[in-house]
């Protein structure tokens, strides 16, 4: 088979971050390679360098054998070479068909949509799906807009496709699905790049595999030959051991959600009628792909948004059951509700503010750090300085540095440090290990499994099921908005998988 | 009493053009994504410049005009390359930007000598024999030239907008830059086109306001419709006919002042001139009693734009 | 409207924007800046200050001003016993609303509306004035807190109108200045107008009505203004409503979520922000003016925003900008003087230099690269 696109001895760097050293890869006409690797292995800015979007600051790209250099994701279009990323690059409020036509012109206007028109139902049909090219965008499924995505990439004659983590944001059924279609698409002559983390994603589509780990490229195999661990330990590159979850026995419920609906716009929500409970003592894991109301749930439990319907009951330790369901965040926190949000950067800290500060706002409307009229910023300081060492948060050259300086598994340090410091009875963690490497994200379940221990109770929304089945001991399926199973301990992984596609 | 009636529905499409052009311009700039708060400021750029194109080339209105919109597109270039360049917070330029033209209209008026000096502006073309009608004959066919070109320059950039491959393009640009960057679009170049477009219809607002409307240039005579003009925007959720219609609104306002003196009712004075403020305000709280403000708004309005990379 | 608050979005350590220039031999790549330090983003902002000033004197020149003049004229603002009289006597109000749109800025609340906050000063204090509210020793104190309230109340409507119906504050602010200046003149040329004379002004103030002198013919303005500047500098860095104010402005939703009561500081905050517009046209009236006046409010509001703007802020830099803008006034007002340049000049020049800063903001945040 011809080489379609070859990278070699790419450098990329952003100021002092290397996130490129020496990365390499190379893909045929006709075949499905898998690039492997973890979270901040690179993996994403190589490809980045491959559609245009960065611009390498050493190595070669060859494209068809041809040595070329983008300008622009334009330029690597007219290569040949496209990409559908992880967040869509579709116009919400257009449809199907005015998306499509903006990256690939056709003429007049009136011409031009009819036209289009033709070419996607064409499309659509030579890969199985059907699409209404009429439809506006924000009405479709997730797995809808990223089939527009693939059609728009081919529509513009794409040989090089690249797809980064296509299966993160659907379910098994799904996954299945749109590999499937992958694997057509390169037997029709394509070269396909599947960028995954996902070992059984690259043992089960993929041809060949190029495992990446800290911006470079350690190994290419065939991935149908190659072991499930030895794919496992490149891409982690030693061992990691993951925390050993103990059966204890959980006391009573702690957070009792009743019937909870989102308000949402226009009167509907993601979120139409949860009802679980949490204990102490115990991680609730609320599994589920996203899109199906988590996010809204996350944000009615924490105080973000109020709910249309239902009741949040919150019992603190030797007291009775009271309704939060109104509650400021103030008073959830004061009630001793924790939060670990799925969006950090936005939500879980200030990045222009100092780590004191971000660390410090957890705790200075209870009096800890001086009288209104007068914060004790030593004390701050010193409180700070200690939980930083006990939370192991690396990368601190001064406590006065902007937060936003930190990686992203330790700004969730920083970010579990505050949160746990109040020994909260309840946590609430959304997604706690997006975007982290295997070692952070170790540090983040044995700190979850750790307060679990001490008592407090700890729902767990995520949508990496992997992660749930890990560290959850109960499991609630979140599909369509509602809890539709719940599951004891020992937790079956297929019967899981089932009740996430089961309900219509 | 009815001609009373009579003389106000008859003044108000004249006094809605400044409104309606103002407006029609910022939707244009914004549907791009680019935050606007300049009107008022270049309104009197317009303003002054058609005046002085007036003066200065013996007196033909409609050069006047067209002077004016160009003088007011080549003020907006500073603002362009503030915000779509420099990527600068777009609230902080715009307010420079009025700042910057109320004091330079202000000097240059003064120092060329233009202020306060009348000029003829533009005579009424009434549509014969349609003017002849009784009533309606008034109201509507009996205006100057700008008042009638207004509906078909609505119906072009409306058709541009929404009808051909540049206004979806530009429009995508409002919506998500990251899409249209990554369809091979030219960001800086739709935004810096649409900033200085839109404002060349700011501009012949303003021009018309001074040329024909009052006949005068005085230093600060918008007194605040360019802000009006922003407030029009948000109201008419970035739609053309809906600024149209709100523009009417006020110019009715506007032209309904006059008409209470002469009808005969008492208010005091200085009242009276408060109502288009207040009547804007009036509007902006209703829509806010109605639900999502936001919601309409091209959904990168305000936003710079880099080629954003996370790692 | 959308948070036009929005700076550019939160960028990871550094990124690339290829879209460069393209030049025969290569092309100009822009990157984003991690972080620099503040000595070299203050030298930045300095230059750009400079550059304002140079491109202002240009423009002087070219309107008729002979250069050595123009110099001349600066410098006399400190060295000449008048001029410089002037400057403190300026400096006054300046400090009091660039602290005021300072404050109001740290909450994220764009209050466009010091101008009319500054009438609605002049207006309390006047009726308390003319109703003879309160014992003649006590009259100084209760027209200042007459206007901190009306100032105060002025601002409340659009922070409810914002809070409950998500009203743009920008254009709510700006549209209640031209109601106010209307007020203002219906009492002027109405029910409030000085008999004495033709103006439109008030009623001179009784002796006790006016600020008392602290020496050097200057009144207490600019002692009132320090002190101001000494209170708002301790509650932003001290207090812990200073600290919940960094949040806001900072991350709104997060100080939320982190439990600080937003939506009062912000409405603290602003309120002061009133309050202090109307200090400023309380200690005018009082002050200066000793009466109540037309134009008295003239060229404050963008003033307070572009000291708050280069002050970053922060009240005692916002002191010290507020100073350096009334040796612009004062300047201004001997060009208009001697050269015949219209006081709008002064506008001009402060709309540049807010140009230039704010231009210069993007060199402190990205660096220019050329790539072959």
């Amino acid at each position: 088979m011809a080489v379609a696109l070859e990278l070699n001895g790419i450098r990329k760097s952003f100021d002092d971050f290397v996130a490129l050293d020496d990365a390499r890869l190379g893909v045929e006409f006709g075949e499905v390679h898998a690039l492997l690797g973890e979270n901040g292995a690179g993996k994403s800015s190589l490809m980045n360098v491959a559609a245009g979007l960065y611009s390498p600051d050493a190595g070669t790209i060859r494209v068809g054998g041809r040595e070329c250099r983008f300008s622009g994701p334009r330029d690597a279009m007219q290569h040949g070479v496209g990409m559908i990323h992880q967040n869509f690059k579709l116009v919400k409020r257009f449809t199907v068909r005015e998306n499509i036509l903006l990256a690939n012109p056709r003429g007049a206007f009136r011409r031009a949509t009819a036209a289009i028109e033709r070419e996607i139902r064409e499309q659509a049909e030579a890969l199985g799906f059907a699409l209404d090219p009429a439809r506006r965008v924000d009405t479709l499924s997730i797995a809808e807009q990223q089939r527009v995505e693939i059609i728009k990439v081919l529509i513009a004659g794409a040989r090089i496709l690249i797809l980064d983590e296509p299966t993160a944001v659907l379910t098994e059924g799904e996954a299945q699905r749109l590999l499937a279609t992958v694997r057509e698409i390169a037997q029709g002559g394509a070269a396909v790049i599947l960028v995954t983390h996902k070992l059984r994603d690259v043992k089960n589509f993929a041809h060949r595999v190029t495992i990446m780990r800290a911006g470079r490229t350690i190994a290419v195999l065939d991935a149908a030959a190659a072991d499930a661990d030895e794919l496992a330990t490149l891409t982690v590159g030693s061992n990691v051991v993951a925390p050993s979850r103990s059966s204890k026995p959980s006391g009573e419920p702690r957070l009792i959600v009743t019937g909870l609906a989102g308000r949402g716009t226009e009167g509907h929500s993601p979120l139409v009628e949860a009802t679980f409970s949490v204990r102490a003592g115990e991680i609730y894991g609320i599994a589920g792909v996203g899109g199906n109301g988590q996010t809204e749930l996350a944000q009615a439990l924490v105080g973000d948004r109020l709910p249309a319907a239902g009741t949040i009951e919150i019992r603190e330790p030797g007291a009775q059951k009271s309704a939060v369901t109104a509650a400021t965040p103030r008073e959830r926190r004061d009630r001793g509700v924790a939060a670990v949000p799925a969006d950090r950067q936005s939500f879980g800290i200030a990045t222009s503010l100092s780590i004191t500060d971000n660390f410090c706002v957890g705790f200075v409307h209870d009096g800890r750090f001086g009288s209104p009229m007068r914060t004790d910023r030593a004390g701050m300081k010193r409180a700070a300085q200690t939980a930083v060492a006990e939370f192991d948060v690396q990368g601190v050259r001064s406590l006065s540095q902007r937060a936003g300086t930190l990686s992203g598994g330790n700004m969730q340090k920083l970010i579990l440090a505050r949160e746990l410091g109040r020994t909260p009875s309840i946590i609430v963690a959304h997604s706690p290990s997006r975007g982290l490497d295997v070692r952070a994200c170790a540090s983040v379940h044995r700190r979850l499994l750790a307060a679990r221990d001490a008592g407090a109770a700890v729902l767990l929304i995520s949508e990496d099921l992997d992660e749930v089945l890990s560290i959850a001991d109960r499991v609630g399926v979140m599909t369509r908005g509602r809890i539709v199973a719940e599951f004891e301990p020992p937790v079956d992984r297929h019967a899981v998988g089932r009740a996430m596609v089961g309900h219509a | 009493m009815q001609s009373v009636l009579l003389s106000w529905l008859a003044n108000s499409p004249a006094l809605a053009v400044p409104y309606a052009l103002a407006a029609l311009g910022l939707i244009i700039g914004e549907r791009s994504g680019v935050l606007s708060l300049g009107a008022e400021g270049l309104m009197l750029v317009g303003a002054l410049a058609g005046v002085g194109a007036y003066l200065s080339f013996g007196g033909a209105p409609l050069l006047a005009l067209l002077v004016a919109m160009v003088a007011a597109a080549v003020v907006s270039l500073l603002f362009a390359v503030l915000v779509v360049l420099l990527r600068v917070n777009q609230v902080i330029a715009g307010l420079a930007l009025v700042f910057f033209c109320q004091g330079m209209t202000n000097l240059v008026g003064t120092t060329t000598g233009w202020a306060n000096r009348t000029v003829s502006g533009l005579h009424d073309l009434p549509l014969y024999p349609m003017s002849e009608l009784p009533v309606v004959g008034r109201i509507l066919f009996t205006h100057d030239i700008v008042v009638y070109l207004t509906l078909p320059i609505f119906l072009i950039v409306s058709h541009f907008l929404f009808r051909t491959n540049y206004g979806l393009r530009l429009r995508s640009i409002g919506e998500n830059p990251e899409a249209a960057d990554a369809a091979g679009l030219n960001i800086n170049l739709y935004r810096f086109a649409a900033v200085v477009g839109g404002s060349a219809l700011v501009g012949l607002a303003g021009g018309y306001l001074s040329v024909v409307s009052a006949k005068i240039w005085i230093a600060g005579m918008t007194s605040g419709r360019g802000w009006i003009a922003v407030a029009l925007v948000i109201f008419a959720r970035w739609h053309p006919w809906r600024a149209l219609l709100g523009a009417l609104l006020f110019g009715g306002i506007e032209a309904l002042i006059p008409q209470v003196a002469a009808a005969g009712i008492r208010v005091p004075e200085y009242f009276m001139l408060m109502t288009p403020y207040l009547a804007t305000l009036g509007v902006m709280v209703w829509q806010g009693l109605r639900g999502k403000v936001d919601a309409d708004a091209p959904a990168a309005l305000g936003q710079p734009y880099v080629r954003e990379e996370r790692i | 409207m959308p948070d036009s608050n929005a700076a550019l979005p939160p960028l990871a350590q550094g990124a690339s924007w290829t879209d460069g220039l393209r030049l025969p031999l290569g092309r100009f790549v822009l990157e984003v800046r991690h972080d620099m330090p503040a000595w070299k983003q203050a030298l930045i902002v300095g230059a750009s200050i400079l550059a304002g000033i140079f491109i202002s004197a240009v423009i002087l020149v070219a309107a008729g001003v002979p250069p050595g003049d123009l110099v001349g004229e600066v410098g006399s603002t400190v060295i000449d016993r008048q001029s410089f009289h002037a400057v403190l006597v300026q400096a006054g109000p300046l400090i009091l609303v660039g602290i005021g749109a300072s404050i109001a800025f740290r909450a994220r609340f764009w209050n466009l509306g010091l101008e009319g906050q500054m009438v609605w000063g002049g207006i309390a204090a006047t009726a308390v004035s003319i109703y003879q509210i309160g014992p003649e020793p006590l009259r100084l104190p209760v027209m200042a807190l007459a206007a901190m309230l009306a100032g105060s109340a002025w601002v409340a409507l659009p922070v409810f109108f914002r809070m409950k119906f998500a009203v743009n504050e920008i254009i709510a602010t700006l549209l209640l200045n031209y109601v106010a200046t209307y007020f203002l003149f219906d009492l002027l040329y109405g029910d409030w107008k000085d008999s004495g004379d033709a103006y439109p002004h008030s009623a001179q103030y009784a002796p006790a009505e006016r600020l008392p002198d602290i020496g050097y013919s200057l009144n207490a303005a600019l002692p009132i203004a320090l002190g101001v500047m000494v209170i708002i500098w301790w509650l932003a860095e001290f207090s812990r409503f200073g600290f919940y104010l960094k949040f806001i402005y900072a991350n709104t939703t997060m100080a939320r979520l982190m439990g600080v009561p937003t939506q009062a500081v912000i409405w603290a905050a602003v309120l002061i922000s009133g309050a202090l517009a109307a200090l400023a046209g309380f200690v005018i009236s009082s002050g200066s003016e000793g009466r109540l006046t037309q134009g008295f409010f003239e060229g404050y509001g963008f003033s307070g925003v572009l000291i708050a703007f280069l002050a970053r802020n922060n009240a005692v830099l916002a002191a010290i900008v507020a100073f350096l803008i009334a040796m612009l006034f004062v300047t201004g007002q001997s060009l208009q003087i001697f050269y015949q340049i219209p006081f709008a000049m002064v506008q001009m020049i402060q709309a540049i230099i807010v140009m230039c800063v704010a231009a210069s903001e993007f060199f402190i945040r990205h660096r220019l690269r050329f790539q072959h």
